[in-house]
């Protein structure tokens, strides 16, 4: 190796350690949808980081390194996520990445994560089979399929359903993941269903399904839908004729204030079940509804809360990363504190991640009252 | 001196290497888009319109996906049966639809491709709307190179050959086309298949490096951007398809820095495209363009 | 049961219709099929939106409010993306294209402007009311919906049919060159044409968002794909075939949910239309293709 060589080398290695010893930045990429359809999903979810990130770096950062987010829209489109992913973990070079928005584009995308040994972190995505992808794939996405069975089986046995009727969004990953767990929970119970009516993304009428529905007198509607819809079945039901003494039952999708925003009166006596519900009462949750609104001057929704306590587990691990300046060491033993994350205590309660990487966190059944969701059972 | 550029040289092999693996899923679409663009072009170039190919590249794709991933078929014969599966069918609804022409077979086709996507939302081996998932990664870019290399040579010998000029002649004029003794139904029909083997190849070699594939990809947006690419990169030629496809899949890559806006952007370009060069980017009014620039009077005059 | 769900299919088929009636008149006219249609539907829901919210309108004015934005939309989309393209030999699918254009443009500010969130109209807009005829339960929302959509619709066919604009209308959208050379001013009727078919798609998005209580930007969508359909299966160009088309489509979604299966509901409505345009290629109402774009 001549002299010049040398010099080149070592100038390079230089350069490179200087840029990394200068960057104090924790880099991790969010992958959201912004625009399109689907950006009133992926829009909450950003809102949920940003608002952790900032308390977060006001607080002096990790271990005295800020956290920097490098946003990106996904578009809600499987070719966009896993450009962006890539953008992230090869030219950006980010320690972790969050997102994206849909199951179907994490299907897509968070191979490429697995296989660049970077970890993702899924905030919104419930589709059954997304942490099988690999070991560096993590969500805290409400496991559905622990807390409907429960909302099914306590609605049972206090409102005494025998037979009911079920209603889902059959071209949406979301609303049939939820639909599934909801036929198992029934059958499970040993419900009757009188009838399974689905629907499409973007409808505007409910009302053949409903009057169908109608003519069969169910004793409740369980319906797996994303609030806009659900809300405005449950609306429709009510003009309909369908009585408020037939409850309606839902998953994630009913979990906003949008649902008695949109439905009113109507979405009186609506259940639902999760970890977080907007008005709990507890202190961290609180205080983030509170920064959220005065931020964002509207209320957070299970996205965004999903989101910002994601982003503090994510902290906790990184607290705990001893940096080598070696990314890929760095992505690794990320990956390993992450996974050893136990009884976090977030705007959700306590949270832990199971073998799989998946949720394990207690969900309540909740049921709305005066325009708000409130316990129906812990 | 020497040693110097062979240390740039390592820069730029550094630069090289990071550039394609943050962007090979988009060099790969860039080259599924062009066997897209091209699919819907042969239709095109005998005056056919049909907006069909989502559905085929579907047909393909499915086909191709649960080939390898059930059986553990082998790639190339995943990927041609995933070509033959749309063009049987295209030649099974071909026969009764291509008597229509013009607008009415767009929308024969449309509603042709609403069937085929709810067939996949409502069949078990498709997975519904939950798609397939762990579609394992086959494709590489030599595959697509190889494949698109076949199908650009198709079309230029197609233009000299008799089916070419047939074509040709039923897109100047189908009524002086079946007088002059052609079965216009006949080409037409196979026009249709060709296309739709092209797209569902196109459809197999996108499943094998997107890991997942669902019916939503395969409705009615996908149908318009595919006979998008095809008019703004101009029809007279194949290079027109190929290059609007380019265009179009590029960009919003390149106007990522806009943020929310970027989509905005997007249809202004194709907005300004389409007023400037009704005919397509590849088209005599870019060349008279390019001439007038190089003859030094300037576009503006 | 069987009575109610006619009830439901003439209130959800009175909206496509009304939708495809405007859809179908710049076809017709302009020969164009504009895929803006969708975001002029979109921005009417918005415009009659603001009317109510912001400067307490009622119903009607709310919706003439919103025709006239919708309709001014539709005219700029005409002189700035269709008219250029008239003048020119082009390929007979540019316009369409450059509609694709302004479309996105259009949703991508609206985004921009009023965000990813889905907005209502205030509670009790039209009151919650239901009257019951026998078994039937026709709630006030459904009279409202069907009772506009019929007289917009029936407007639009009398001042076609009795008005010398619509004399001029009718006479373009038969042979345009003749029409001028009969000394019609061609382009004004153009421009006239994109206004009111736009107004009319601007009032589908009020009475849209009234029956389904989430108006968000990207709302034109699925509606522009069921209004293609209505179209076709009425006949490019024909308003009569734009009401028919409309309501069949309606019955189709409505009765196939009743009873057959919800499940193949969009399956069987576009299977419906694949079969009409193999056994009448022209569709119901429409008269023996020409070459049209």
């Amino acid at each position: 190796m001549r002299l010049s060589d040398k010099i080149m080398i070592l100038s390079l290695i230089f350069i490179f350690t200087a840029s990394v010893s200068l960057a104090a930045d924790i880099k991790i990429g969010v992958a959201e949808a912004l625009t399109g359809p689907i950006a009133k999903y992926g829009v909450p979810i950003k809102n949920g980081f940003t608002l952790a990130v900032e308390e977060i770096n006001a607080a002096g950062g990790i271990n005295g390194n800020k956290i920097k987010l490098i946003i990106e829209d996904e578009q809600g489109k499987k070719e966009e996520a896993i450009n962006v992913f890539k953008k992230f973990i090869f030219r950006d070079k980010v320690l972790a990445i969050f997102g994206p928005t849909l199951s179907n584009s994490a299907f897509a995308a968070d191979p490429v994560a697995n296989a660049g040994r970077t970890v993702v972190f899924g905030t919104s995505n419930t589709a059954e089979g997304i942490t099988a992808i690999g070991p560096y794939v993590f969500r805290n996405s409400v496991a559905e399929a622990d807390i409907l069975p429960r909302v099914v089986s306590i609605a049972k046995k206090k409102l005494g359903i025998k037979k009911v009727a079920i209603m889902y969004g059959n071209d949406d990953s979301f609303t049939k993941s939820g639909y599934d767990v909801f036929k198992k929970a029934v059958e499970a119970e040993n419900l009757q269903v009188v009838a399974t009516e689905t629907f499409s993304k973007g409808d505007i009428d409910f009302s053949a399904q409903i009057t169908k529905i109608k003519g069969l007198n169910p004793d409740a509607i369980i319906c797996s839908a994303l609030v806009e819809e659900a809300a405005n079945i449950i609306l429709q039901a009510r003009k309909l004729g369908i009585p408020a003494s037939i409850h309606f039952i839902g998953g994630n999708g009913f979990n906003s204030s949008k649902l008695s925003e949109i439905a009113g009166k109507a979405a009186e006596g609506a259940i639902s079940g999760s970890p977080w519900f907007l008005d709990d009462t507890n202190k961290k949750n609180q205080s983030f509804v509170k920064a959220y609104r005065k931020k964002f001057s509207s209320d957070p929704d299970q996205f965004a809360a999903q989101a910002y306590d994601a982003l503090y587990i994510m902290a906790e691990a990184i607290k705990k990363v001893k940096f080598t300046g070696d990314l890929e060491k760095d992505r690794t033993s990320l990956r390993d504190e992450l996974a050893k994350v136990k009884n976090f205590s977030g705007v959700g309660g306590k949270f832990s991640f199971n073998e799989n990487r998946d949720a394990e966190q207690k969900g309540r059944v909740l049921i709305v009252k005066d325009k708000k969701f409130t316990i129906f059972s812990e | 001196m020497e040693k110097f550029q062979r240390g740039k040289g390592n820069g730029l092999t550094d630069l090289i290497t990071s550039f394609w693996q943050t962007y090979n899923t988009l060099i790969y679409t860039i080259f599924v888009h062009g066997m897209l663009a091209l699919s819907i072009y042969i239709t095109l170039a005998c005056g056919q319109l049909s907006l069909g190919n989502a559905a085929f590249m579907g047909i393909g794709a499915y086909t191709s996906a649960l080939l390898t991933m059930k059986m553990n078929a082998p790639f190339g014969l995943s990927l041609i049966a995933g070509g033959m599966m749309p063009a049987a069918v295209a030649l099974i609804i071909g026969i009764p639809t291509l008597r229509l022409s013009g607008v009415y077979l767009a929308m024969a086709t449309l509603g042709f491709g609403e069937v085929v996507r709810v067939a996949f939302l409502n069949m078990s081996i498709t997975g519904g709307s939950l798609g397939l998932n762990g579609v394992p990664l086959k494709t590489e870019l030599w595959h697509l190179v190889l494949v698109i290399g076949i199908f650009i040579y198709f079309f230029i010998r197609l233009r000299d050959s008799r089916f070419g000029r047939i074509l040709e002649a039923i897109n100047e004029d189908e009524v002086v086309a079946s007088v002059m003794g052609i079965k216009t139904t006949y080409f037409k029909v196979w026009a249709f298949t060709i296309g739709a083997f092209i797209a569902g190849v196109a459809g197999g070699l996108n499943a094998h490096f997107t890991f997942f594939i669902s019916p939503r990809e395969y409705g009615f947006e996908p149908a318009v951007d595919i006979l998008t690419f095809a008019i703004l990169g101009g029809t007279r030629t194949l290079w027109g398809p190929l290059a609007g496809s380019t265009v179009l899949t590029t960009l919003p890559e390149l106007f990522r820095f806009l943020g929310p806006y970027r989509l905005a952007v997007n249809g202004l370009i194709l907005l300004l495209v389409v007023l400037y060069l009704p005919n397509g980017i590849v088209s005599k009014e870019t060349f008279k363009n390019i001439k007038k620039i190089f003859n030094g009077s300037g576009c503006l005059n | 049961m069987f009575l109610q769900q006619i009830a439901n299919a003439l209130a959800l088929g009175s909206v496509y219709a009304l939708f495809a009636i405007g859809f179908t008149l710049i076809f017709g006219v302009l020969e164009v099929i504009t895929l803006a249609h969708g975001a002029v539907f979109m921005v009417g829901a918005f415009a009659g939106l603001i009317a109510v919210t912001r400067f307490n309108l009622g119903i009607i004015p709310a919706i003439l409010t919103s025709m006239l934005a919708s309709g001014l939309l539709g005219f700029i989309i005409d002189f700035v993306a269709v008219r250029p393209l008239r003048k020119k030999k082009y390929h007979h699918l540019a316009p369409m294209i450059a509609t694709i254009g302004c479309a996105t443009i259009i949703t991508s500010i609206s985004q921009g402007i009023f965000g990813a969130e889905a907005y209502r109209f205030p509670f009790d807009f039209v009151p919650t009311k239901s009257y019951e005829i026998g078994d039937i339960q026709l709630t006030l929302l459904q009279l409202v919906i069907i009772g506009i959509s019929f007289s917009l619709m029936i407007m639009l066919i009398l001042l076609l049919k009795r008005t010398k604009w619509g004399k001029a209308v009718r006479a373009v959208a038969e042979n345009r060159r003749t029409a001028a050379l009969l000394g019609i001013p061609v382009e004004r009727v153009f421009q006239i044409t994109s206004f009111t078919s736009s107004a009319l798609g601007g009032a589908a998005g009020v009475l849209t968002g009234l029956n389904f209580n989430a108006i968000h930007t990207y709302m034109g969508g699925p509606i522009l794909h069921r209004g293609i359909a209505v179209i076709i299966l009425g006949g490019m160009g024909d308003i009569r075939g734009a009401m028919a088309g409309g309501l069949i489509l309606g019955f189709s979604e409505i009765m196939s949910v009743a009873y057959i299966s919800s499940d193949f509901r969009d399956a069987i409505s576009f299977g419906l239309l694949f079969l009409i345009l193999l056994i009448r290629p022209s569709g119901i109402f429409g008269k023996v293709p020409e070459r049209k774009g």
